[in-house]
């Protein structure tokens, strides 16, 4: 039978009454506060009286034009693909593990996966800080192993943010694709391997191809994250480095409101025309 | 004779080469991700143990002291107070309001329901630092417009955090009603009962793991939210993450290392509760 012919003639009031609280909260949360900040980013910045009324494209302009700005730009763009790319390679493996194993460890498994996810980007950071610092774990056991001589300094550098942002990320994809290869019919790579195939070529031929939908679905969640990651740079990378999310906080800190919600256009904008291109390459791939 | 019979012999013995190598390969990658994981974790509780209260390695000895530290730090106990108190209030209000949405997403056809659904996921999918700055602008809007003092205050950060709740409960909600049996409710009803009974007796202790498990997921993401709180906190008012970030700014010593490990036993602890409730591997 029919859900909806059961409610009969009160389903027009009681769905918007069951549903219309929530959605108006957050439709008055979300959507009317980016329309405001929207507005905000072509107003006019003046260093005495701040933020002043005007409709003016000049901080899109400033944030083109200025090679600080753009140097941020790049670098967050440059670290999003490497840690998107990174996420794929680690996280396919693992995601294939935990969704054919049969251990009764397995949910435990997951839960290890997902609490990181619940734990906070600074816990974590703190972690790699200790582990990576000039006196930390891997340093000296480098100086111990006659590796080295002097004193690794990872942190404070591109590669200590590329690390922190990979282990922060690379649960999403992990849980995402396992999600999928779940549903993958196990007697499908054994239909390839009896046929013969190799390992790699069932691989590319019938898993790549299946868990598709899934390395879309990771891929951006995945990239999204990285584009915006903000702790993760703040500590790993130190004051002197420069992605898009710390900046947005940080002009709204010296006070420069408009210039602040144009760079968080920019990168909501960025972030959205990434992740279309990525879904219709990947979308490409999966018809093929 | 004997080459034919060799060869298939042989190229079958490749293969099953082949195909152990490349479960080693896989094997082995997937141990790797799986340890990079729980790395930061694992030497973050590490040096929470340490004697000496700079992070070098290797320690001097171990000691217990720097939780006693941490919990008795009051910058630090205000922040988990005031972390613990928006959680709970915050998922209290997600759930008054989420509930019947999922209901009403899941047990209503209407028009526009795909486009509801996508609004109701939105704080999940806009970036916390943009959400938390629009917000801010917007209570900055409100304030001036209606003088209502907002700005700051412990409601326009409760606000903020509703909003985290709300998709993660209703996403939990809807989950477990469509996994749900629709004809034990008709059968309640042809025995007579009524549509508040049926909905008492039977929805609600079938829906129950996934109302659990949505409020335990909403309280530890507002729990553990930096970004957004970073706008909304007032003057004199921080968040536990957002000590943590600071403090970490600063320096990196045991005493933040236990703070830490004290949120992540809490994390864990309400995984492994939700996990009687509802199996963690089928909802995240």
């Amino acid at each position: 039978m029919d859900t909806s012919s059961q409610l009969r003639s009160g389903t027009v009031i009681s769905a918007s009454s069951l549903i219309g609280p929530a959605t108006i909260l957050v439709a008055l949360g979300v959507i009317v506060p980016l329309l405001f900040l929207l507005r905000y980013s072509f107003n006019e910045y003046d260093p005495r009286l701040l933020m002043v009324e005007a409709f003016t494209p000049a901080n899109y302009v400033d944030f083109f034009t200025d090679p600080y700005f753009l140097g941020a730009f790049f670098t967050t763009v440059r670290i999003s693909v490497v840690c998107t790319l990174a996420c794929i390679l680690l996280g396919f493996p693992l995601a294939y593990v935990l969704a054919r194993t049969q251990s009764r460890f397995k949910n435990l498994m997951i839960i290890a996966v997902v609490i990181p996810l619940f734990v906070g980007n600074a816990v974590r950071a703190a972690g790699w800080m200790t582990l990576l610092g000039s006196q930390g774990f891997l340093s000296v056991t480098l100086m111990d192993l006659g590796i080295t001589s002097t004193m690794t300094e990872i942190m404070f550098s591109e590669t200590a943010v590329v690390i922190g942002i990979i282990a922060v990320n690379l649960p999403y994809m992990v849980l995402t694709l396992q999600s999928v290869l779940e549903s993958v019919n196990r007697n499908l790579e054994e239909a390839a391997f009896s046929l013969g195939a190799p390992p790699l070529t069932m691989f590319r031929r019938v898993l790549w191809p299946l868990s598709m939908p899934g390395i879309a679905a990771g891929t951006i969640l995945t990239f999204i994250l990285a584009m915006n990651a903000y702790a993760t740079p703040v500590l790993l990378g130190g004051p002197e480095f420069r992605m898009l999310a710390p900046l947005v906080y940080g002009q709204f800190q010296m006070n420069n409101w408009p210039l602040a919600a144009a760079i968080a256009f920019v990168l909501m904008a960025t972030t959205l025309l990434l992740t279309v291109v990525a879904s219709l390459v990947t979308r490409q791939g999966f018809r093929n | 004779m004997s080459t034919v019979r060799r060869a298939p012999r042989e190229a079958l013995r490749t293969r099953t080469r082949r195909r152990r190598l490349g479960s080693i390969v896989l094997n082995g990658v997937a141990l790797i991700a799986f340890l990079y994981i729980l790395t930061p974790l694992v030497f973050v509780t590490w040096l929470s143990f340490y004697l000496q209260s700079i992070p070098s390695y290797p320690p001097q000895g171990y000691s217990l002291r720097w939780y006693s530290q941490a919990a008795t730090n009051q910058q630090f106990i205000d922040a988990f107070v005031l972390s613990a108190q928006l959680g709970v209030i915050a998922t209290a209000i997600g759930l008054l309001l989420a509930l019947p949405a999922a209901l009403g997403l899941v047990r209503v056809r209407f028009r526009g329901r795909a486009l509801v659904s996508n609004i109701l996921l939105m704080p999940l999918i806009v970036p916390g630092i943009v959400l938390g700055f629009a917000l801010y602008v917007f209570q900055v809007e409100i304030e001036i417009r209606s003088g209502l003092p907002v700005i700051g205050s412990f409601w326009g950060l409760v606000w903020g955090h509703v909003l985290l709740t709300i998709p993660w409960i209703v996403r939990l909600i809807v989950a477990s009603l469509e996994g749900m049996d629709r004809a034990q409710e008709e059968a309640a009803m042809n025995l007579g009962a009524n549509r508040f009974t049926t909905f008492r007796r039977i929805t609600v202790p079938a829906i129950l793991p996934g109302v659990v498990a949505g409020a335990l997921f909403g309280f530890v993401s507002s729990f553990g939210n930096l970004e957004m709180s970073l706008f909304l906190v007032g003057p004199g008012r921080t968040t536990l993450p957002i000590s943590i970030l600071q403090y970490l700014q600063w320096r990196i010593d045991p005493t933040i290392a236990a703070v830490s490990v004290i949120q992540i036993v809490i994390v864990v602890a309400a995984m492994l509760f939700t996990d009687r409730f509802v199996k963690i591997s089928r909802v995240v």
